[in-house]
């Protein structure tokens, strides 16, 4: 009886945390906490909303292991923050997460640092371009300069719907 | 043999290790249902963090009602009643037309714009503005009054409300004046944006009529052509069609001068017969977004809002800034988002454009002046309607191209090139025109020169085309005073009555 209890509670705590959508690559995953809509909704205005999701640039592509270990590890990390109400309101990216986000910069716009115009002669362009972090110039891409958790009022967010179900709202009116 | 103890006979041996297991079963059921609750309790709270604080219906016509949920869009917008900011030709305040420019006085003979035009305030003044211009008369009941209702349809978002309920056709018909209860909030939100998702929505169905005669879906616009669609309802050339008077754009040839004169003489449209000429006259209104069309902003897709409402921020908030204005008063979010150069710089150049534009828009009102005093003389001396007929159309497509240059506000600077070419196609037509009356007055044995009337304040040119401006304000007094305190009631009460 002890288990079963345990065993309900678990999975009555995976469904309603979505837990099953981390697996996936939707960006609407990443909004399942509240808090990221800022960044959901500065990413859906930008020009990478055509080409690239949340985990396409957040988590490391150079195999299949590193990056469900790195995806488990930072969303263990922000659950516990989350659960702990530990949310600054700024949300800034941590030392892990700059390597990845570099890494995948370069992963797509490898061109503009190894084509043959940059390789000809002087080699500042690709020292200056590898020593530095994109986003230390192209500082508005994409998510803009600052992200407090009030900067998109009423953005339109896939956030989840209420966890009250429907009988219960119409019982209560609310 | 060696046999599993069971936890039964293990309690039995030792009875604190039953109460440790139940405490520890307590403890770690009591931890999950916390977590589960948090969890049900932060997934909750998205609903209040991120849901508007009200829900609007599809047609509120309340601006305010809609700042509730958007303070900066809505507190920019408050700010389009500013109207401290003056360039070297326009601004955001009244400016009197008519007696910067008389001659246009002399043009408009025998209609109405020769009683009253200004320089526009901003989008809050909009029903304030057409109450108070002497163009709308003063109306003393519903049924009176020398305008019909399609003059509202541009004036704020009661249009489309209205629309829904009686239907298009039916809007424009009747008086100005019977629907002036109706029609009290000025241009806002719900003009431009579905109260729904907040994307951009035309409401105007003169522009989604237009577009498909001309084999275009605007509903399959994009979202940066929306950005200048959704002015296009209003910043364009139109006229009233039919004795429905029909609002309706007059873009089945294109967007050119040219283009749309040869719309109008196939319809045998015309405006008002001029006074003076009897020329059969046509008046542009301000085809704005036709002419923007034409140049090389339009070409670079930049829109209407990336110059007029460019995106501003405050603290770390993004958004879009309502104010809608003069990029002149605003030129580091607007031009210098893509021109690297310094803002009296910036502001020099578009003077210089405006400056090169009017030298000739000047000349060619001159000669417009000249044509129909001299058209006037003509008629005089016993010309016949035959005689007379090539010239007067020279006077309409002349004075038409005029005006298509003048009366689009910001045309000198949205396409220079295109504006410099239509004003010089109609300084040829106008001298062609004029040679042609030359001839016609020496043949009745004229030969002087017709006199340039004096026109050099607007008091003196509505005196010479015969307007009683005295009977025309003190009518418009009586109906600031009578009927429209009547219509704010009304309205005060239609929308106390939404709140209930």
């Amino acid at each position: 009886m002890v288990s079963g209890i345990l065993t309900g509670l678990a999975l009555f705590a995976i469904h309603i945390s979505r837990a099953p959508s981390y697996l996936s690559d939707k960006p609407e995953t990443c909004t399942n906490c509240h808090i990221m809509a800022p960044q959901y909704a500065t990413w859906s205005h930008s020009s990478h909303r055509e080409w690239t999701h949340c985990n396409d640039c957040h988590v490391p592509h150079n195999n299949v292991i590193n990056k469900y270990y790195f995806k488990a590890a930072d969303g263990l990390r922000h659950a516990t923050i989350f659960t702990l109400r530990r949310e600054p309101q700024v949300i800034r990216i941590r030392h892990a997460g700059i390597g990845v986000v570099q890494e995948n910069c370069i992963r797509c716009h490898d061109q503009i640092l190894h084509g043959f115009k940059y390789l000809a002669g002087e080699s500042i362009q690709h020292r200056e371009a590898t020593e530095r972090l994109c986003w230390d110039c192209h500082r508005e891409v994409p998510h803009g300069r600052v992200n407090s958790l009030t900067s998109t009022p009423w953005a339109r967010v896939p956030l989840p719907e209420s966890p009250v179900p429907e009988w219960l709202r119409s019982f209560t009116g609310k | 043999m060696y046999r599993m103890t069971t936890i039964r006979e293990k309690v039995e041996k030792k009875p604190w290790l039953g109460w440790l297991l139940f405490a520890v079963t307590v403890i770690v059921v009591f931890l999950l249902g916390l977590l589960a609750s948090s969890i049900i309790e932060r997934r909750a709270e998205a609903l209040f963090a991120y849901t508007p604080r009200v829900e609007l219906s599809e047609f509120e016509p309340r601006n305010a009602e809609w700042g509730k949920n958007f303070p900066r869009e809505y507190q920019s917008y408050l700010q389009t009643t500013d109207t401290s900011f003056r360039s070297k030709y326009n601004g955001s305040a009244w400016i009197d037309m008519l007696e910067v420019d008389p001659r246009m006085v002399v043009l408009w003979a025998g209609y109405s714009f020769s009683k009253d035009y200004n320089q526009a305030r901003g989008h809050a003044y909009a029903i304030e503005d057409i109450r108070q211009i002497l163009r709308t008369g003063g109306p003393a009941g519903p049924d009176d009054g020398p305008m019909p209702n399609t003059c509202w349809s541009c004036k704020g978002p009661d249009v489309p409300r209205v629309m829904a309920e009686v239907g298009v056709a039916e809007f424009y018909s009747g008086t100005w004046a019977s629907r002036g209860e109706e029609i009290v909030n000025p241009i806002g939100c719900a003009d431009c944006h579905d109260p729904e998702t907040m994307n951009l929505r035309i409401t105007r169905p003169a522009l989604i009529e237009a577009f498909e005669r001309m084999g275009k879906d605007v509903t399959k616009a994009s979202h940066q052509e929306m950005r200048s669609l959704v002015c296009a309802q209003c910043h364009v050339e139109y006229y009233f069609k039919g004795a429905g008077n029909y609002l309706t754009h007059p873009w089945d040839n294109g967007f050119k001068a040219e283009e749309m004169e040869a719309y109008y003489d196939q319809a045998q449209f015309s405006d008002w017969i001029h006074s003076m000429s009897r020329a059969p006259m046509l008046k542009a209104q301000h085809p704005g977004y036709e002419i923007y069309m034409t140049g090389i902003h339009a070409d670079r897709g930049v829109s209407c809002a990336d110059c007029h409402m460019p995106y501003t921020s405050e603290g770390g908030m993004k958004f879009t800034d309502h104010h809608v204005r003069s990029p002149l008063d605003n030129v580091a979010n607007s031009c210098q988002v893509c021109h690297r150069e310094e803002t009296e710089k910036l502001i020099a150049n578009v003077y210089q454009r405006q400056d090169q534009i009017i030298e000739n828009r000047d000349q060619l009102e001159r000669l417009l002046v000249r044509a129909h005093t001299e058209a006037q003389k003509a008629w005089e001396l016993g010309a016949t309607e035959d005689e007379m007929k090539e010239i007067l159309t020279a006077i309409r497509h002349a004075q038409w191209r005029w005006d298509y240059a003048a009366a689009s506000h910001g045309a000198s600077f949205h396409s220079p090139v295109e504006v410099s070419r239509t004003i010089a196609t109609a300084i040829d037509i106008i001298q062609e025109g004029r040679i042609r009356l030359a001839r016609l007055l020496l043949n009745r044995g004229f030969t002087a020169e017709v006199p340039y009337p004096d026109i050099t304040t607007k008091a003196q040119a509505q005196q010479f085309i015969g307007l009683d401006m005295d009977a025309l304000n003190a009518a418009k007094a009586l109906f600031l005073q009578t009927l429209v305190p009547v219509w704010d009631s009304i309205a005060a009460e239609r929308h106390a009555s939404w709140d209930r």
